[in-house]
Formats: structure tokens, C-alpha cells, sequence
């Protein structure tokens, strides 16, 4: 199904957003003004973007950690001042400046995160069963390679498609676990090949087309509300830079080679797209230099607002207040 | 003699590491990255044993702990990291409900030695799952032997000790002491499981506290010293607990303080409260003090500092008892 040029500007824009938020993040946290740990985006902002930015306001996101979910907070439109307020633990955070890097935003159906890579295999069954009950809405989950490795995934696939449930499994494979490549953790190439136990549809995408993911995400998503079950995405992306920012960037236990890393950078989604939207008179060069500017703009209130909220730091009464509801 | 060589804690572990793997073939260690390395504990451990004893497994903690807990029945004798402590969750039915009772239920007929390991702590701001001190979750079940070291020199003879137990044994180091520098002979020695350490005399007050919050204890016994007279019984263990040496400080002091970065409720600073009441009441001039979390989530952001046992907490306590 081809996207009209309307989606297609709508995702050439999210996805200058949202590099330009990963840029933030990074930045941020060399200058030691985020708190805890950020996990770069840095060249694989499509992914995200291209499978979130045309969901149904009904439907359940959980976003992936690589980015801190950052191509999905935009495609869905959650408060990017909040999300940041979050992780440099201030009294407007979207979790009252608790939780630095997990982000809540529940009357959008993105409810939450967790350190514990694949810890969303455990409640996708039951978003997928609720959805299914209710119908009208679907979930995307998405997570990367490594996360597959989880026995809690297989439960998930095996629930999701005995009940045909409409879940997308979105897996991001950037062919990386912190210091672990794929292919010495996984048997096979392509983990969407998992799916083919279990009888479910399994598509491969690239990854850094923003709208070849949209196109593939689109078609999933109409397939789970037409009551025919899951869809595993599997879309190839990379990663170019280290886990996490200030760790070695090994493989297994050596550096990873610069010449690889340079041809990875061959593959920038952004410069990709550009190339995309100017050649089919998506959008004109001024119109681009436009939407760069007022990502920029945008930068700068959401640090100013995250900034400019008090640090959050609520006393133990106040605390224990928030456990039980 | 180099006695007054000095390491920070992580290398201190990886020494016991090197030492225990070159002196018995059969000692392996299973993690995810742990060839490259997370933490610097591990960092060159697999140019020297190689892939077939420094073992990388899938994101998968379950896999993972299967191939440390079956190899142990079959003579070999595993680490398995966690990396964070807290991902030991992910492997809490293996470990809590078999690991732990396996050898008992079974009529006593084997062992399982096995070392489980990972990091945790409040102070990296990381939020709860990385943070979480889960020492107590896995002391509350017998069968598995739990330690946390304070100081470089205890994390060697821990984790020796550990490795040739023939038991399960938790070793949970705090991310806190992670850079920690202090004395460690070089060589083999053991810091026995099961016994705590008088660590500074005093006359006062028992503050009882091990990890990170042993630094914390010292500062505060320093900042008090002259006014009341600290003395700082670090338990090493958790699980078996070594409640003699703190009744014999006690004996001395006759008042305690006991420090356990833990929820409140059903910690080790409970447990001890409770054992000191019943065996050592009439030691006691005043009521023992628990400078723990509160019972709520820990959170990140900015509320570690305060929501964490802390300095100013601990002097609190101490003051209180010594009123
Ligand atoms: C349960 C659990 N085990 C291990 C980790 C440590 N860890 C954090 S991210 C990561 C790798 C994740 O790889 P992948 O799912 O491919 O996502 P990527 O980081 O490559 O985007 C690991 C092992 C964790 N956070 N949680
Ligand atoms: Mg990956």
C-alpha cells in the first residue's frame, strides 16, 4: 500500500523530530544534564518512527529501549518536554521525576517501561487480549534482537497466535546486544524466522527506510484489526555507536572496526529520506530547511521547559503516599 | 611481602577469579557480556580461559542460569553474573524454588557449588530494577548462602571462599564500591562465610552496616568521634548470619544501630533486631535502632540520596540511642 504524500511528509518530520530529540538526549548526556544512562539512537530513528506515526489513538504502544523509545514518543505525540523533565528527575516529569529513564504516558496507551530487557513479553498477552475483547485496537510492541532471547517471548508468540491476538511484534534488529552480536546469539539470520513455529505471519523490512516501516506497520496493523492474528516486523537497522553513552564499543571483546562503522553511516535514515521526499516532490528544499528549524526551535523549549521545573524531591510521607492506590 | 598493595574492589574479585580459575579447571563462568566485560571484573578474563570457560550467553537469564546450575551437577563448578543483581529476577523460580532446596529435598545426597554474582545499589540515579539490593530476597530462602563485601580485601576472601563452598552462594557486590581501593594481599586467602568483622572499635554504640553503607558508617563514626564512640561490626554475611559477634559487641556498648540497604520490613536489619531481643534483651540500654528504605519502590531521579540509608539518618540513630 503505498503512502500518499501527506504520511510521507508527516514522516519526513518525525523522523528530523525525533534525530534531532536522540541528538539532544546524547548531548545532554556528555554534559552530565540527563541522569543515569542514555542508549544512542544515533542513525536508527526510523524504525520508530515509521511504526508508531500511524497508529490509532486506541491502540497500545510499547516503545523500545534503544533511543529511550524516542522514534516512538514522537510518532505518537507523548509530551517530549515531560519525557525529558522525567529523566533529569523534575517535578513535571511524566512520573513526578521517579523514575528517571522510564517513561508513563497512560492516557495515550504508552503505560510504561522497565530495566528488564523483554519484561513487555509478560503483559502483551493480556494488551493483546484486551484489545482483542474490545476490538478497534491493536498493540505494537516493538524491542530488538537480543530481547528474543527471553523464554517470556516464545509464551507471547504462542499466546498471541493460538488466540490470534492483534499484537505486531516490531523487532528491531540492529544485529546487537550491548557487546553481543546476533549472530553469535542467534541460530538464525532473521529473528522474525521465530514466527514461522508458530504459524505467524513474518515480514522483513529495512530499517532505516522510515517508509517502507511505515507501509509494512500499516499492513499489520490492518491485518490484527481484521481479527486474523499477530504479525512479526523484524527490520534491520544498526547500531552506530556504543550500548550506552561513555562504554566501550566492543564486539564480543574487541572494538568494534571503524570501516564497518563507517559504512554503516552510508545507511543515515535521515540523509536516506531527504533523498526520498526531494525526489518525488514530497516536500522542496525550503520546506526541509523549515521543518530543521522548528526541530531545532523545538529542542530548545523542551530543554528550556524540562530546565526550568524545580527538581522533584518529595518527602518519604509524600512517597508512601504513592505506593497503593 | 607487598602487604601494602591496593585495589579497587572489582579488581580485588577478578584476582579471586584468576586465582580459583587457574588453580581448578573445573571453575567457569557464564554471563551475558561478560567476555567484554560490563563492569571491569570480568575485562580480560576470556584471552586468558577462553571462550569455553569465560561463557557469553543470549539475553536470555533463564538459559543463562540453566547452563550455570546443571553444569554444577555435573562437577563443574560456576559463577553465573547477573551484570545487574536485579536481572536475577528473571531467574527467580530457578534459583529460589529449585536451586535453593534442590540438595535438601533430595535427600542430601549432592551439592550444587555454584556462585551467583551480580551489582546493585542506590547512587547511580539508575532507577529501581538496577538499583534494587536483592540480597534479602534470596537470604529469606534456605539453602543459598549470601555475602556482600565492603572492602577489596573481603571481596577476594569472599568470593574465594564462595567459589569453593559446596553450597550456592550469593555474592552481591554494591556498584557503590565499585572503585573502592584498599589493601589485598596478593595470593590465596579466604574471608570464611557465615563470619562477621569487628572493622573499628568503640565503647558506645554498634553500628551494624556492610557494602556501601559500611562507607557510610565510617564517615559517621568519624564525624562523631570524640562526642560517641562508634564501634562498626560489618556482618559480611547475610545468610549464614553471625549474630555471636554482634552480641559481643554489644556486651561493650549496649546499643545498636544496624544499617541494611533494604526495604525495612523483613530485611536483615529486622532479623537481627529480632535475634538480638531474644538472645541478647538484657544487653540492651536502649531500644535498637533500623536505618533502612522505607517500605516503597526505590525510586530514581533525585530521591536515592534521601530515600536510601545516608549519613545524616545514620547519625540520627546513632544519636537517638545514645541519648
Ligand atoms: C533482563 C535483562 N537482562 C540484561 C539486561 C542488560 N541489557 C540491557 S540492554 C541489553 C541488550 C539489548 O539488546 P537488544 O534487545 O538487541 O536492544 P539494543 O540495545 O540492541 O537496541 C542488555 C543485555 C537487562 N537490561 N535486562
Ligand atoms: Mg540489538
Amino acid at each position: 500500500m503505498a503512502l500518499g504524500k501527506k504520511q510521507m511528509a508527516l514522516l519526513y518530520h518525525n523522523l528530523v523530530r525525533a534525530d534531532h530529540f536522540d541528538k539532544m538526549m546524547m548531548n545532554r548526556i556528555m554534559q552530565g544534564k540527563l541522569l543515569g544512562f542514555y542508549h544512542p539512537g544515533d542513525g536508527a530513528m526510523a524504525a520508530g518512527v515509521g511504526a508508531s506515526t500511524f497508529l490509532g489513538e486506541n491502540d497500545i504502544l510499547n516503545p523500545h529501549h534503544r533511543a529511550h523509545g524516542m522514534g516512538y514518543h514522537v510518532g505518537r505525540g507523548t509530551d517530549i518536554g515531560r519525557y525529558l523533565a522525567e529523566h533529569t528527575g523534575k517535578v513535571d516529569g511524566c512520573c513526578g521525576g521517579r523514575s528517571s529513564f522510564h517513561w508513563s504516558f497512560p492516557e495515550q496507551k504508552v503505560y510504561g517501561a522497565s530495566g528488564f530487557i523483554g519484561w513487555h513479553f509478560c503483559p502483551v498477552v493480556g494488551w493483546g487480549w484486551a484489545s482483542k475483547q474490545k476490538g478497534e485496537q491493536m498493540v505494537l510492541m516493538a524491542s530488538g534482537d537480543g530481547s528474543y532471547g527471553q523464554g517470556a517471548a516464545h509464551e507471547a508468540m504462542l499466546f498471541a497466535m493460538n488466540w490470534k491476538l492483534p499484537i505486531v511484534f516490531f523487532c528491531e534488529n540492529n544485529g546487537m546486544a550491548i557487546h553481543s552480536t546476533a549472530a553469535d546469539m542467534h541460530p538464525m539470520p532473521d529473528i522474525s524466522s521465530l514466527a514461522q513455529g508458530y504459524g505467524m505471519p513474518a515480514v522483513v523490512v529495512d530499517g532505516q527506510d522510515v517508509f517502507a516501516v511505515a507501509e509494512t506497520v500499516i499492513a499489520a496493523r490492518k491485518h490484527a484489526l481484521a481479527g486474523k492474528g499477530p504479525t512479526f516486523v523484524e527490520a534491520k537497522t544498526l547500531r552506530l555507536r556504543e550500548h550506552d553513552v561513555g562504554t566501550p564499543d566492543l564486539a564480543r571483546a574487541e572494538p568494534r572496526e571503524a570501516k564497518y562503522l563507517e559504512a554503516l553511516k552510508q545507511r543515515d535514515p535521515v540523509v536516506l529520506a531527504t533523498r526520498r521526499v526531494l525526489d518525488e516532490k514530497v516536500l522542496t528544499q525550503k520546506q526541509i530547511d523549515q521543518i530543521y528549524q522548528e526541530a531545532k526551535e523545538e529542542v530548545a523549549r523542551v530543554e528550556q521547559f524540562a530546565d526550568d521545573s524545580p527538581v522533584a524531591q518529595p518527602s518519604i510521607e509524600e512517597l508512601q503516599a504513592g505506593v497503593y492506590a | 611481602m607487598s602487604e601494602t598493595r591496593e585495589l579497587p574492589l572489582v579488581e580485588a574479585i577478578q584476582e579471586a577469579y584468576r586465582l580459583e580459575m587457574e588453580r581448578d579447571q573445573s571453575v567457569i563462568m557464564v554471563g551475558q557480556d561478560i567476555a567484554g566485560g560490563i563492569f571491569p571484573h570480568t575485562k580480560g578474563l576470556v584471552e586468558q580461559f577462553g571462550t569455553d570457560r569465560i561463557v557469553d550467553t543470549p539475553l536470555a537469564e533463564i538459559g543463562m542460569y540453566g547452563t550455570a546450575f546443571g553444569a554444577a551437577m555435573e562437577g563443574y563448578r560456576p559463577i553465573v553474573d547477573f551484570m545487574f543483581a536485579g536481572f536475577f529476577l528473571n531467574a527467580a523460580s530457578p534459583i529460589l524454588a529449585q536451586t535453593a532446596q534442590f540438595r535438601f529435598i533430595h535427600g542430601s545426597q549432592m551439592s550444587l557449588p555454584m556462585v551467583i554474582t551480580g551489582a546493585c545499589g542506590a547512587g547511580m540515579r539508575l532507577g529501581n530494577e538496577h538499583a534494587m539490593l536483592v540480597h534479602n530476597m534470596i537470604a529469606q530462602v534456605p539453602g543459598i548462602k549470601v555475602c556482600m563485601p565492603s572492602t577489596p580485601y573481603d571481596a577476594k576472601g569472599l568470593m574465594l571462599a564462595a567459589i569453593r563452598d559446596p553450597n550456592p552462594v550469593a555474592f552481591i557486590w554494591h556498584l557503590g564500591t565499585m572503585m573502592d581501593r584498599g589493601p589485598v594481599p596478593e595470593g590465596d586467602y579466604e574471608v570464611p562465610l557465615g563470619v562477621a568483622e569487628v572493622k573499628r572499635e568503640g565503647s558506645d554504640v554498634t553500628l551494624v552496616a556492610n557494602g556501601f553503607q559500611y562507607k557510610n558508617a565510617v564517615a559517621v563514626a568519624d564525624k562523631l568521634a570524640g562526642d560517641i564512640s562508634v564501634e562498626i561490626v560489618d556482618p559480611r554475611s547475610i545468610s549464614p548470619l553471625d549474630i555471636d559477634t554482634i552480641l559481643r559487641s554489644l556486651e561493650k556498648t549496649n546499643r545498636l544501630v544496624i544499617v541494611d540497604e533494604s526495604w525495612d520490613s523483613r530485611s536483615t536489619a529486622s532479623q537481627i533486631a529480632a535475634e538480638v531481643v531474644d538472645v541478647g534483651f538484657d544487653l540492651l540500654d536502649a531500644p535498637v535502632k533500623r536505618v533502612c528504605i522505607p517500605d516503597i519502590p526505590l525510586p530514581g531521579g533525585h530521591m536515592e540520596p534521601y530515600v536510601a540509608p545516608n549519613p545524616d539518618a545514620i547519625e540520627a540513630a546513632v544519636r537517638d540511642v545514645c541519648r
